[in-house]
């Protein structure tokens, strides 16, 4: 175990480098100059003084070969340097928006578990009963609605129209129900529409039935054994998402104005804010990789059969 | 298969419980922010900004805002409707005949909101710090011809410049960097480019609490030495987002709307619409145009750039796109700035005059073709936009398709903003959306654009037969201490632009308010930039 964890861990090590080159090419292909960049946004006409004493301070007067270099040397050491707009440490600027970012795409992943777990496992249940029929219906809404819109309209509904939630900002717990609800809809569909089909392939295993023949309790058989089986291939799309909850909560943000790191990385990419698009980039390929990793030790925790099977092959 | 019953009561009470907890939560939020205070309570306003306020920095760009910096920090003269020059901070000045000495009796009794006096030690203190950074402001002609700063006595303070520049007042009045930051608000090293220890100015406003992205708060100075604006407070909170701005006003979370594209024109009439806000349209702060690149030698023809002024409907462009809010512009320059009310012919929408006029220059259509042609070159043109703004884009297809039916092939480009400026200042395109600075910065900045190389406007002139005489012109209007010499050279100069149609005057653009009905009077600042507290009135 100690073995596979370490393989794992160093995995990270070309993912990111390659992350950082893939990043470093992209910005430098780009047309725009993230000194005049600096300056639109300021809206400072870009003389050749100020344009020369800007990628001077940025460092963008150096060859691109040692630009490089130097990017990999401080990102490998977790040192993203300043913010070119806000000229302060990127790590305080994500320190100071990440916890909004983290709060929210906790709330998300815990509504959307509370509902899905359930609906996806009583659809399946009581299979085309209503149940079956709303969960069907809920997950073609939630696969099909843009985010974007999705939010617009329930901060129409309930902000505007009925007045029980703010519509934007963040404070008190009115606050995180609309943008969870629109971050969670999409989970929702997916995990719902998961679980059903895990459950209901489970349920022709035989071991059901050998268990109803020996009298176990109908529950016991449901919780302890189907949907523990069952429940393995959600956690690995909640693995997959829970990376892609935490960066990408970026439209979200910016609907409800929710103070996170995702709206800063928006504006980031606008103003060409390498510093901060280089920690997005590095942090994004880490989480995913951390993501996966935690879950693929819940699912072996969950089904030893995974572990055993590990082990044989090894 | 046994169903669960225990299960099916279970999800029915969980399903109830969650429309009970929504039910039952009432937003008491948004009644906190309510600006229409009972009987006692402080009258605030909440607006909305796109972006955080930044470190509040008086001489910095990025990431401070001009809305929040002009409430805390003061000029030394205030720009005033019509571009008149009013003391501020200065009580009264002088300026040498030679136009190169300016003295400045600064106002006794102001302080600091950390208690320090205003005087002439920390005018210079503020312009010394300003000056050693002095490549970031070299975009603001005083500071280029900036060649000394003196402390004459307590409250008086010399400014030398090193050749005369007229516009030096209205440079000084702009919102930043040439404010003034109080003692205490000065690093260590006295160098405010790297950042300051606290916001402290002598405006009307503190700024009391502050969330990044959130919200800052401000309430009046109450050691103001002038007068006090009648809102107690006002609150900016950050909503990036344009229609989450408008649903929050709809709920009563704002006050008002205001800020050049911070609704848009849709919204904004929906809500004149409606009836139940108020609405307002400010003055032209700019105008829209087309800059015509005379480098490019079938735009060096001054029949083609004036057939392609005849060749669009501007009427019809202006009022179908941006919704009756902007207004038609005849001239370049709208005639709320200082010395642009000059008589100049406004040039008509007249298909058969532009197809003349191509024909003249000897682009004719050949039978059977849809395009001009001339020694076997078609008549095709580029017009590059940028492709954030909805608007450039639907005036740049209109135009491809008014110009296509006097025979002119344009191709439209969507750039970014910043590659938009760079082709630009290159010289690097055909055809190009321009707009002049505004108030306070015209017309003089627009004039010396027209002069100076490295703007794109000079260069798109650039093979005009006059360039020479009209750069002559526009160093004199800058230098000129004659007032009436002034706005003759003014005079000259814009008629000889209007003329030769390099500039093609789209539209007037207008800054924008909505606000609740407990605000009972909103007057724009004449500044483009300035914040508009000080003159609101609300309801009790």
């Amino acid at each position: 175990m100690f073995i596979y964890l370490i393989k794992r861990l160093l995995a990270v090590i070309p993912i990111i480098l390659f992350a950082i080159f893939l990043m470093f090419v992209l910005i430098r292909f780009s047309p725009v100059d993230p000194a005049e960049a600096y300056l639109a946004a300021a809206n400072i006409h870009p003389t050749d003084e100020i344009l020369a004493e800007k990628r001077h301070e940025f460092g963008l007067d150096q060859p691109l070969l040692v630009q490089y270099v130097q990017t990999v040397k401080d990102v490998v050491q977790l040192d993203f340097g300043n913010s070119y707009v806000t000229n302060t440490s990127v790590w305080q600027e994500i320190a100071t928006r990440m916890p909004a970012t983290i709060q929210l795409a906790v709330s998300s992943i815990i509504l959307s578990l509370v509902i899905s777990v359930p609906l996806g496992f009583l659809a399946a249940v009581y299979k085309n009963s209503l149940i079956d029929h709303l969960s069907r219906l809920l997950s073609y809404l939630g696969a099909s609605i843009p985010q974007f819109w999705l939010g617009y309209v329930l901060i129409f509904l309930f902000s505007v129209k009925l007045d029980m939630f703010p519509v934007e900002g963040r404070g008190t717990w009115q606050h995180f129900v609309l943008p969870s609800i629109t971050l969670s809809l999409a989970l929702i569909a997916i995990y719902t529409r998961l679980l059903r089909a895990s459950v209901l392939d489970e349920l022709e295993n035989v071991y059901v039935v050998y268990g109803r023949t020996r009298g176990i309790k109908e529950k016991t058989i449901m919780v302890k054994h189907v949907l523990r089986i069952a429940i393995s291939p959600m956690l690995t799309g909640l693995g997959m998402n829970l990376g892609k909850l935490l960066t990408g909560t970026i439209i979200v943000e910016q609907v409800f104005s929710w103070p996170g790191f995702g709206r800063f990385f928006i504006e980031a990419i606008f103003n060409r804010d390498i510093p901060v698009i280089q920690s997005y980039v590095v942090l994004a390929a880490c989480l995913f990789i951390i993501c996966n990793l935690i879950v693929d030790l819940v699912q072996l925790y969950i089904d030893p059969r995974i572990s055993r099977k590990g082990m044989a092959q090894s | 298969m046994k169903k669960f019953k225990s299960k099916k009561g279970l999800l029915i009470a969980f399903i109830t419980s969650i429309f009970v907890v929504i039910a039952g939560c009432s937003n008491n939020d948004a009644a906190s922010q309510s600006s229409e205070g009972a009987e006692g309570a402080p009258t605030s306003i909440v607006m909305s900004w796109p972006r955080d306020i930044g470190s509040m920095n008086p001489h910095v760009y990025n990431p401070s805002q001009l809305l929040t910096q002009s409430m805390i920090y003061e000029p030394l003269v205030s720009y005033e409707e019509g571009g008149k020059l009013k003391p501020h901070l200065a009580e009264s000045w002088t300026i040498s005949e030679d136009g190169l000495e300016y003295t400045f009796k600064l106002r006794e009794n102001v302080k600091f909101t950390d208690g320090s006096s205003f005087n002439a030690s920390i005018v210079k203190k503020n312009f010394d710090t300003i000056m050693e950074n002095k490549n970031s402001h070299s975009w603001l002609g005083v500071i280029n011809v900036l060649e000394k700063t003196e402390v004459i006595d307590e409250q008086t303070f010399k400014m030398v410049l090193s050749e005369p520049y007229y516009p030096a007042l209205q440079d000084l009045a702009v919102v930043r960097p040439v404010r003034f930051l109080g003692e205490s608000g000065f690093p260590e090293d006295g160098d405010t480019s790297k950042g300051i220890t606290e916001p402290v100015g002598t405006g009307p406003w503190v700024l009391e609490d502050y969330k990044k992205d959130e919200y800052a708060t401000f309430t009046r100075n109450p050691d103001y030495w002038g007068e006090s604006p009648e809102v107690e407070k006002v609150t900016i909170k950050i909503i990036p987002d344009a229609e989450t701005r408008v649903l929050a006003f709809e709920k009563g979370e704002l006050d008002l709307i205001y800020g050049e594209g911070a609704i848009s024109m849709d919204s904004f009439n929906h809500l004149k619409e409606s009836g139940e806000y108020k609405t307002d349209l400010s003055e032209p702060v700019g105008t829209r145009s087309l800059l015509l690149n005379t480098t490019n030698d079938k735009l060096a023809d001054l029949k083609v750039r004036l057939a392609l002024q005849h060749g669009f409907n501007k009427e019809a462009m202006v009022d179908g796109i941006t919704l009756g809010i902007e207004e038609e512009a005849d001239k370049i320059l709208s005639t709320n700035f200082p010395y642009t009310d000059v008589e100049v012919e406004a040039i008509e929408y007249d298909v058969e005059k532009a197809a003349s006029y191509l024909d003249e220059a000897g682009w004719k259509l050949p039978s059977g073709k849809a395009v001009r042609e001339k020694g076997g070159q078609s008549l095709e043109l580029e017009l590059m936009y940028d492709k954030t703004d909805p608007i450039q884009k639907a005036m740049a297809e209109t135009l491809q398709a008014e110009w296509s039916a006097i025979g002119v092939k344009l191709d439209i480009i969507g750039v970014e903003l910043t590659v938009q400026i760079e082709r630009r200042k290159a010289g690097d395109f055909d055809v190009d959306f321009w707009y002049n600075y505004g108030a306070p910065y015209d017309p003089h900045s627009f004039i010396n654009v027209v002069a100076e190389e490295g703007w794109g406007v000079s260069e798109a002139h650039s093979n005009l037969p006059m360039k020479d005489e009209l750069d002559k012109q526009v160093d004199k209007a800058l230098a000129s201490t004659n007032d009436a010499e002034r706005q003759k050279l003014y005079g000259t100069i814009l008629k000889t632009l209007q003329e030769q149609s390099v500039i093609v005057p789209v539209s007037y653009m207008k800054k924008t308010v909505v606000y609740q009905n407990g605000i009972e009077e909103f007057v724009f600042p004449a500044n483009r930039d300035e914040h508009p507290f000080n003159e609101m009135k609300v309801s009790q």
